[in-house]
């Protein structure tokens, strides 16, 4: 499903001024299946973007259509379908749950959605070097090592766009790569796209349209 | 894993007076409303004769024994009383002016025989229905009701011959007789006591058999009215009373006095309950304080799982099992406690001869269920209202 803004302004940045091809206070269309950075420096709204479309702030002038529903039309059920089958997240503060294991972790999101077995997560967690941190608190683990959880996490629901804020501001280029490379193949598997925003440019991995905000 | 992620930062003292609090609010409504309702039906089914219903009689002194005053009343008396506002029934109580004997004809107990009186008295006047308070002349039953004191004395003598005491109910299922007599001739009937009486003397049978035994065994000489029912209007005995004292009549008080107690004690009661109902309104307060204060120190865990996708609903009815399987737990464990108290007081009551129904008011259970009911509604709305606060 395609995302479209339409004159679309958060209100704490409605006292700035905005480049022309900014994404706010502008109308446009991410395509489903796009891959699409957000670059901004701190302050300019990229967490906003994506609190924005995730529905947890809903202070803005503007349309976001999702599909063919504005989001500021969802209703509860709306909001939990969309979270659960649409559009899946990694915040910028990974929103783990420090005082459970790892696996536990991911199991909060699977045991909802049922979307991997157990062994897949197991796999998973091996790809991006957790095998031995399994059943490890999760408070216990560097934020290195949490950003690669919550991306794991975010990867267990069918989704067809996948935000993530910031996901690799504490990883190595090889760790982000294997990341991202994950990312891909999921999205792949599901025809999804992904948002990413980064305070600098990446050159890392490639994307279909860049953003400035 | 959801339990285990929202159901932390508990505090186990708060929590633990909060469920104390309802505990013992809950076992002193119990306790209060059990007794509330059964000393309001202490005294219903033991007396025959209505709740409001007095025999009065002129006061009998030195004059009246030496014939110069009449402790008779006059057709005139009589309808100044039932002129009163206060009075809703009178009639004249009829004794009996030929011989009564009554004695037991049942195969399983002794022959035991004696000379009694009969007053006769309308089924108006009893707590009884009038189907069960007739006879008529060919019925080979007579149904009578009777004194307490006498069943009291009949097993007096069932002690005294080695044969087990016999129960109020018990009594109503054995074969008694009562012979009517005068000099020339005699006819039995068999009698059914269908119920006792703490306020009459003598037995009591319906108007109509009264009538059959003057006509056919009575003397000839015209009767004097001695006594008079009458049944008061509802809580109106105080009048009464006075006006039977301005009068020099005089009453047995038993019913008065019973009306009096237990008007004092259900009040005494009603102030329990009372105090108990504010008693278990403010502990389910506390509990349900102590719900918001846990949902709002697990604000952070409830926001990050809406955000997994989790619905609101999903995660308040976590809180709400939860609680409401503790508020179940202290329901139960009360209940418990009060069976047990029940016995207690029962037994101490009946120790002190105050014999109150033993049963469960239906009432008690009632307020039980009301209790869980108002507590799992305001649970549900506060759990729903602070999780949706979040999403």
């Amino acid at each position: 499903m395609n995302i479209q803004f339409n004159q679309v302004l958060p209100v704490p940045l409605s006292s700035m001024s905005h480049v022309r091809d900014s994404l706010w206070n502008t109308s446009s269309v991410f395509n489903q299946g796009q891959k699409i950075m957000i670059e901004a420096q701190s302050g300019r709204g990229k967490s906003t973007l994506i609190h924005l479309l995730f529905g947890v702030r809903k202070d803005y002038h503007g349309e976001i259509t999702f599909g063919r529903k504005k989001l500021s039309e969802f209703n509860e059920s709306d909001w939990v379908d969309y979270r659960q089958h649409h559009v899946s997240i990694v915040f910028q503060d990974l929103q783990l749950f420090p005082f459970i294991t790892v696996l536990e972790n991911l199991k909060v999101k699977n045991n909802l959605t049922k979307h991997f077995t157990d062994d897949q997560l197991i796999e998973m967690l091996g790809r991006l070097g957790l095998l031995d941190k399994l059943h490890v608190l999760c408070g216990q683990l560097s934020m290195g090592q949490q950003q690669r959880v919550a991306i794991i996490r975010a990867l267990c629901q069918p989704f067809t766009w996948m935000l993530l804020d910031e996901p690799f501001s504490h990883l190595d280029e090889i760790n982000a790569s294997k990341c991202m490379e994950l990312i891909n193949e999921e999205c792949e598997k599901h025809s999804a796209g992904w948002i990413i925003t980064s305070l600098g440019l990446q050159t890392t991995f490639s994307y279909d349209k860049l953003i400035h905000i | 894993m959801l339990q285990k992620i929202v159901l932390r930062n508990q505090s186990k003292t708060q929590l633990v007076i909060a469920l104390l609090g309802a505990f013992l609010g809950v076992l002193f409504l119990l306790v209060s409303v059990q007794y509330f309702f059964k000393v309001n039906q202490f005294g219903k089914g033991s007396e025959m004769l209505g709740p409001n219903t007095l025999i009065i009689q002129k006061k009998v002194s030195s004059s009246t024994t030496l014939q110069l005053a009449s402790t008779s009343f006059t057709q005139h008396e009589i309808s100044v009383i039932e002129n009163k506002t206060f009075i809703q029934e009178i009639q004249p109580i009829l004794s009996n002016n030929f011989g009564v004997e009554f004695a037991t004809s049942d195969p399983m107990l002794p022959y035991f025989r004696s000379d009694v009186f009969i007053q006769s008295v309308d089924s108006r006047f009893l707590d009884i229905k009038s189907s069960q308070w007739r006879w008529k002349e060919g019925d080979e039953i007579v149904p009578i009701i009777l004194p307490r004191d006498f069943l009291v004395m009949l097993n007096t003598f069932m002690s005294s011959s080695g044969i087990p005491q016999i129960s109020d109910e018990l009594a109503k299922d054995v074969k008694f007789s009562l012979l009517l007599s005068n000099e020339k001739t005699k006819k039995q009937f068999r009698a059914k006591i269908i119920g006792f009486t703490n306020e009459v003397s003598s037995i009591l049978v319906p108007e109509s058999f009264m009538c059959f035994g003057k006509v056919s065994f009575g003397s000839k000489v015209t009767e004097k009215i001695t006594q008079l029912m009458l049944s008061s209007k509802e809580k109106e005995f105080g009048l009464v009373e006075k006006f039977l004292d301005e009068q020099h009549y005089e009453s047995k008080n038993a019913q008065l006095v019973t009306g009096r107690l237990k008007s004092v004690v259900s009040m005494l009661l009603l102030v329990i309950v009372f105090i108990s109902l504010l008693t278990l309104i403010f502990s389910s307060f506390v509990l349900i304080q102590y719900i918001q204060l846990l949902i709002s120190r697990n604000v952070y865990e409830i926001r990050t799982l809406l955000r997994l996708g989790y619905a609101p609903r999903k995660l308040y009815f976590v809180f709400l099992l939860y609680f409401v399987l503790l508020y179940g737990g202290i329901c139960f464990l009360a209940s418990l406690v009060f069976i047990i108290l029940k016995s207690r007081i029962d037994e101490k009551l009946h120790n002190s001869g105050i014999y109150i129904a033993l049963d469960y008011s239906k009432m008690t259970w009632a307020t039980l269920g009301i209790s869980f009911v108002l507590f799992y509604v305001t649970a549900l709305v506060s759990t729903k209202r602070s999780v949706m606060n979040e999403f």
